[in-house]
């Protein structure tokens, strides 16, 4: 399945070696600007977490602010986050990161027992239903997950459900963009003949799903485990909708909106009240905090997310 | 990041296995048992995830909304709650919204991911790895910490782009984003940030299945860098384009978070119902009136859904056509 992506490393290898004309120093320089129009706010952003308020608010430390960067500030800044909450909900910061992992890890796994079979049965086995079954998932998977939202909230709200984060962590387990990867992973992956031999040597259809299916699927496994993760985590629309009415029960991304709206850049009023000043470095901070997930999953799958990029470049 | 990181993976297997209904009658009954096994518990959250939601929708958007007289009225409405939605001021007012974001920011996207997809392709080896990394990395931030990016990066006071910001005259965050007619470039800049990496990885993915034969004759024939990528390259992937510009229409259609907490960076200063998915989110929450809140969804749901089959069926990319 890497075939063409390694010839074309192998032409690139061996192609002759490309001269710096006029087209490729404007392709490069072009290019390298474009990175820089990119780079230049994620710097400073990911900056201003590590530096002070009077710091930011009076624009010192010179470019970008990056002299600004101090210790000391990000102990400041990391304290009134830590402080941050109500009083049967002390410390709802990290509350929520708990809250999300919860939901996150919980989506995810639900995710993976139900897409993982689901797509081998779609793309190996034979039954009646399979080509709607395959249509109601594609179509599920094109349309952005907020539409449903509002009906879910319907839903979620007819067994009285609202404010828990049950509710929100099995939905996210629905993720027919699972299935779909799944499926791909099957067909591309496991011969048909595979499981008509499996049959002949005896084995039933859960057990060769189980024993033959299932340990060739650790690229498909690491996929879907990190796109659900990635997207659980970052989900904005659903939490809002399920658990905006009980602060502590919410998730870091609704988290994150009652800080700004508690911050007295922005609400003066509102954070007139409270001891607790959430000032942007306050605010960048508890973002980049609340990526660092992120990013570990990012690394850790990694080396799987290169070769599925490649599953684009299958030709069957 | 949501789903559209999907499309590098394109199923285009042909069905190769004829139905043998009756070949082998116990054993068939067994993979059939077999299958709905596998996929139960998928099934249970389809259900849960998807169909009972949109049924339920579909059955309140025909009961009758409650009033101030009787708010604990119910029964069959007809389509009062359809009504009830589409009259409301705000609802072609939220369409209107949210075409001119995706008349700003729609063509600039497709143009920029097409372009930057081109350029990476015609820089093998690290250079275009790395450009490939960081156009990438606004996009793995995910909404909300997208959106305090921006926070930062449009409040005047502390922005490294404070110096544009002041000489358009703008002395705080609010002004920025609450002067007519600024709202629609914020948004499609925010978008295009957003999404632009994820696409660009997309159409890479389309413009790496493209034969290496093809792309070496039209090199020995003389093509240039640029005419491999206007002449060879880009009519190669039109589907992969097509298959973008519907995908992020859908997307558009949906927006909520970036106008929602923009608003509340605005301390309420712009629209708060400036898109119809927050039109729908005020009748659920704010206005209490359920079934035009489900009425407002099905609406919604019907529009992504006519694209996503558009998207299924003729994008040519997914292996459900009939062969």
């Amino acid at each position: 399945m890497t075939t063409s992506l390694l010839r074309t490393a192998v032409t690139n290898r061996r192609g002759p070696v490309r001269r710096w004309d006029a087209g490729r120093i404007a392709r490069v320089t072009f290019m390298t600007f474009v990175a820089l129009v990119f780079l230049y706010p994620l710097v400073g952003f990911f900056t201003v977490a590590l530096r002070s308020d009077d710091g930011v608010a009076a624009q010192t430390g010179g470019f970008l602010g990056i002299g600004g960067i101090s210790w000391d500030a990000v102990q400041h800044s990391w304290n009134q986050i830590f402080a941050y909450g109500g009083l049967d909900t002390p410390h709802v910061y990290v509350t929520w990161l708990l809250n999300t992992i919860f939901v996150a890890v919980t989506g995810g796994v639900l995710a993976l027992i139900a897409a993982l079979p689901t797509g081998y049965a779609l793309a190996r086995l034979r039954f009646r239903f399979q080509r709607p079954i395959l249509i109601v998932t594609l179509l599920a998977m094109v349309m952005p997950n907020t539409v449903l939202v509002i009906p879910l909230f319907l839903e979620v709200n007819a067994v009285n459900a609202v404010g828990e984060l049950w509710p929100v962590a099995i939905i996210m387990g629905f993720f027919p963009f699972g299935v779909y990867l799944s499926y791909i992973h099957f067909r591309t992956a496991m011969p048909h003949e595979l499981v008509e031999a499996a049959r002949i040597d005896g084995l039933g259809e859960i057990s060769i799903f189980l024993r033959i299916a299932l340990p060739i699927s650790k690229q498909a496994v690491a996929l879907v485990a990190f796109f659900s993760f990635v997207a659980n985590w970052t989900n904005f629309f659903l939490p809002l909708a399920l658990l905006t009415s009980s602060f502590g029960t919410q998730t870091i991304s609704v988290g994150i909106q009652s800080l700004i709206s508690s911050s007295p850049l922005f609400n003066p009023t509102a954070a007139a009240g409270t001891p607790i000043k959430l000032y942007m470095p306050e605010l960048a901070l508890a973002t980049a905090i609340s990526t660092i997930p992120l990013l570990i999953v990012f690394i850790v799958a990694q080396r799987f997310l290169i070769r599925g990029q490649t599953l684009g470049a299958v030709k069957s | 990041m949501t789903t559209t990181a999907s499309p590098a993976l394109l199923g285009s297997g042909t069905r190769t296995r004829a139905r043998r209904p009756n070949a082998h009658p116990p054993m068939r009954r067994r993979e059939v048992a077999g299958a709905w096994t596998l996929m139960a518990p998928y099934l249970a959250l389809l259900l849960i995830g998807g169909i009972i939601p949109i049924g339920y929708a579909l059955w309140v958007s025909f009961q009758q909304s409650p009033t101030l007289l009787e708010p604990t009225k119910t029964g069959f409405g007809g389509l009062q709650a359809y009504v009830t939605a589409i009259s409301d001021f705000r609802f072609g007012q939220s369409f209107l919204d949210i075409f001119t974001v995706l008349l700003v920011w729609l063509p600039v996207m497709i143009v920029s991911v097409v372009g930057l997809a081109l350029l990476v392709h015609a820089s093998p080896g690290r250079f275009g790895a790395i450009m490939r990394f960081i156009y990438y990395i606004p996009g793995a931030l995910g909404g909300v910490a997208n959106l305090m990016l921006w926070v930062y990066l449009l409040n005047p006071s502390q922005s490294p782009i404070s110096g544009f910001l002041s000489s358009l005259g703008f002395t705080t965050i609010k002004q920025v984003v609450a002067t007519q007619g600024d709202l629609p470039v914020i948004l499609a800049a925010m978008l295009l940030l957003q999404g632009l990496g994820q696409w660009i990885v997309t159409v890479n993915g389309g413009l790496n299945s493209i034969s290496e034969d093809i792309l070496e004759a039209a090199s020995l024939d003389g093509a240039n860098a640029w005419q491999l990528a206007w002449r060879v390259k880009l009519p190669m992937i039109r589907q992969w384009i097509g298959y973008a510009a519907l995908l992020n229409l859908a997307y558009g259609f949906q927006l909520f978070l970036e106008p929602y907490l923009l608003n509340q960076v605005a301390s309420g200063a712009l629209p708060s119902e400036y898109t119809p998915t927050q039109l729908g989110y005020w009748f659920a929450f704010v206005g209490s009136n359920f079934p035009a809140a489900a009425a407002m969804s099905v609406i919604i749901v019907i529009i992504t859904l006519a694209i996503g089959l558009v998207v299924v069926f003729r994008s040519g990319l997914f292996a459900v056509e009939e062969h």
